[in-house]
């Protein structure tokens, strides 16, 4: 058995599963955000009506709002808190950070564990060892809720093996960007898929995290990367709950075998309409853009700010271009404080937002007129998603977000750095 | 579990959750807000095609990235019947499922079928046929036990029928073996 149907077989208390199973599986941890937060809540008080069984298990965290925008955004938000507060779950307000990387440091993802969430984005986890997958509204109040468990379907997997070395000023996000381009975005629905390879082994944990994340966005119903020393190492930081680590056998079954050496790679940019429509950005470059942004599902990490410091470094904005710095967490907003990044972005001309997803689905920031761009760390492009249909998205690697942010238009970022 | 009805329309793939039941449009998560909010970004005739028949017949990952439960509901609330697509995004098929909302996979379906043609759908043996060209395709059956869910009208159809036999019992079990 692979890693997943190791777990989803411990979790439902069987020996073996495998694909195409239906099984009934003990989940450890749900993550709820501020947008589905109160339906979930709704269909769990005027529908199941049972007690909530294990609320310390589950976390709700309001990362798509940093201050409500309108009395309405309020309302729901109070709601969502009184539900918390009334059956004890933990809450993280306005201000915490982006919802997967508050549930990381929380504790609430440990290696071996089912992880659901009501966020799509939450297959996330599978980085950290775990079985990591997205629910509805029903599946969370109805069965995970009322008894702590959920009813999956075991899904065939694709081995995604990644040989090689990105070059200067390529990074993890334009190899997960690229990838999700030669996938499809219809190229592994329901599919699970084990990402390995020399390549994923030598990333940290935070840059391992971007290509489970995209898993959603072709299809399929959970990612994964078997944990090693490095998980541990990583996940002990945040947790002294004790943990079951699961790898895959070594002559498991896979459904297909996808091989890529990434080694001669170019910055990667995906433009509006979908995340399908990746090119390397000198195919993209010279159009305009007037938002730049570091934030969203797996955005705004460290790793994204220090990559974007380096071109900022004693440069300016170009004319018209708004910058949004959004963390995904306090703790990097701290750690950028610490390493002089707040002020020298500052003084590039970008404006720093509070802890949050920032501009996901234009919530609380970030809509646009049918005339502008904006180019982002954001996990997805569609039509109307950040106000007009006929706004752009362009999504990059945060280098390529600060190139493009000085430059004015999309640009590669390999023009603004030293490449030795 | 079978569906008679009409065609009322055929769609691409990639068909987005997102744009099925978009946020800038549900100010109001209530049957007729959603309804309302249906396909606008996708279709703008939608509705009156709907007055034609109730099957909705789509090609690859229908209902795909966002995991809202909205996308089903809506399309449940404007009086769609059921939806027939050559594979369906796994939030929205599992959402689909747990609301009771009818679906079917099917290989192709897109040229089997067009806008108007008469269906006659058996969910529980997955046979399909088209009564205006005489032909018959087979979809894809699901398991026992989560087309019970989806013709129980969904997972709190399921519960409260369990609750009542008190008889298998597949989720109100204790729930052990984890640490709290």
């Amino acid at each position: 058995m692979n890693m997943i149907e190791k777990i989803l077989a411990r979790a439902s208390k069987k020996k073996e599963v495998k694909p195409g199973d239906v099984v009934v599986a003990n989940v450890d941890t749900l993550l709820l955000h501020d947008l589905s937060g109160y339906i979930t809540a709704n269909v769990f008080e005027n529908e199941v009506k049972k007690d909530l069984r294990y609320p310390n298990r589950v976390a709700m965290v309001f990362d798509h709002h940093f201050s409500p925008p309108t009395q309405q955004r309020a309302e729901v938000l109070e709601r969502n808190r009184e539900f918390a507060r009334k059956y004890n779950i933990n809450l993280y307000d306005c201000g915490s950070g982006n919802i997967h990387n508050v549930g990381v440091r929380g504790g609430f993802v440990r290696p071996g564990t089912i992880v659901v969430g009501s966020d799509s984005h939450t297959p996330v986890h599978g980085t950290m060892g775990c079985f990591a997958t997205g629910l509805g509204n029903n599946s969370n109040a109805a069965t995970v809720m009322a008894y702590g468990k959920a009813w999956f379907m075991v899904p065939k997997t694709i081995k995604i093996e990644l040989t090689g070395h990105t070059k200067p000023g390529v990074t993890p996000r334009d190899v997960a960007l690229w990838l999700t381009g030669q996938i499809g975005e219809g190229g592994a629905v329901y599919r699970a898929l084990h990402f390995t390879g020399p390549f994923i082994k030598e990333l940290d944990v935070w840059d391992r995290w971007l290509f489970p994340l995209i898993t959603i966005d072709v299809g399929g119903k959970c990612g994964f990367i078997d944990p090693d020393e490095k998980t541990i190492e990583f996940i002990k930081r945040y947790t002294d709950e004790p943990f079951e680590v699961f790898t895959s056998d070594p002559d498991c079954e896979y459904e297909n075998i996808l091989r890529f050496d990434i080694s001669d790679l170019e910055p990667q940019v995906a433009a509006s309409p979908t995340l399908g429509n990746v090119k390397p950005a000198e195919g993209f470059a010279g159009k305009p853009i007037q938002w730049a942004e570091l934030g969203g599902h797996g955005g705004g990490r460290l790793e994204d700010f220090r990559q974007a410091a380096r071109i900022l470094k004693g440069r300016k904005l170009a004319p018209g271009v708004k910058f949004n710095a959004v963390p995904s967490s306090r703790e990097t907003f701290e750690m950028c404080l610490k390493e002089g990044i707040v002020e020298m972005f500052h003084q590039a001309g970008a404006s720093w937002f509070p802890a949050s997803t920032g501009s996901n689905q234009a919530i609380n920031m970030g809509a646009m007129s049918k005339n502008e761009a904006m180019i982002s760390t954001h996990a997805r492009n569609f039509p109307g998603r950040n106000g007009s249909p006929e706004a752009i998205m362009y999504l990059s690697s945060a280098y390529t977000v600060a190139a493009s942010a000085v430059k004015g238009c999309v640009a590669d970022p390999r023009e603004f750095m030293e490449v030795s | 579990m079978k569906i008679h009805n009409k065609v009322f329309g055929v769609y691409g793939s990639d068909v987005a959750a997102e744009q099925i039941a978009s946020s800038k449009y549900v100010t109001a998560v209530t049957p007729e807000g959603l309804a309302k909010a249906c396909m606008k970004d996708i279709d703008v005739m939608f509705h009156e095609k709907l007055n034609n028949g109730k099957i909705m017949v789509a090609a690859q990952n229908f209902g795909c990235n966002s995991s809202r439960e909205w996308a089903p509901r809506a399309l449940k609330f404007s009086g769609v019947e059921l939806v027939i697509a050559d594979s369906f995004a796994r939030i929205f098929f599992r959402n689909a499922i747990n609301i009771g909302f009818p679906i079917i996979e099917c290989e192709d379906i897109c040229q089997f079928c067009e806008e108007g043609d008469e269906l006659d759908v058996d969910l529980s043996t997955g046979l399909i046929q088209n009564l205006t060209r005489k032909t018959e395709k087979k979809g894809t059956v699901l398991p026992d036990f989560l087309l019970d869910i989806m013709t129980v009208g969904g997972l709190l159809g399921k519960l409260k029928a369990e609750i009542e036999e008190k008889s298998s019992v597949a989720y109100a079990g204790e729930s052990e073996g984890k640490p709290e």
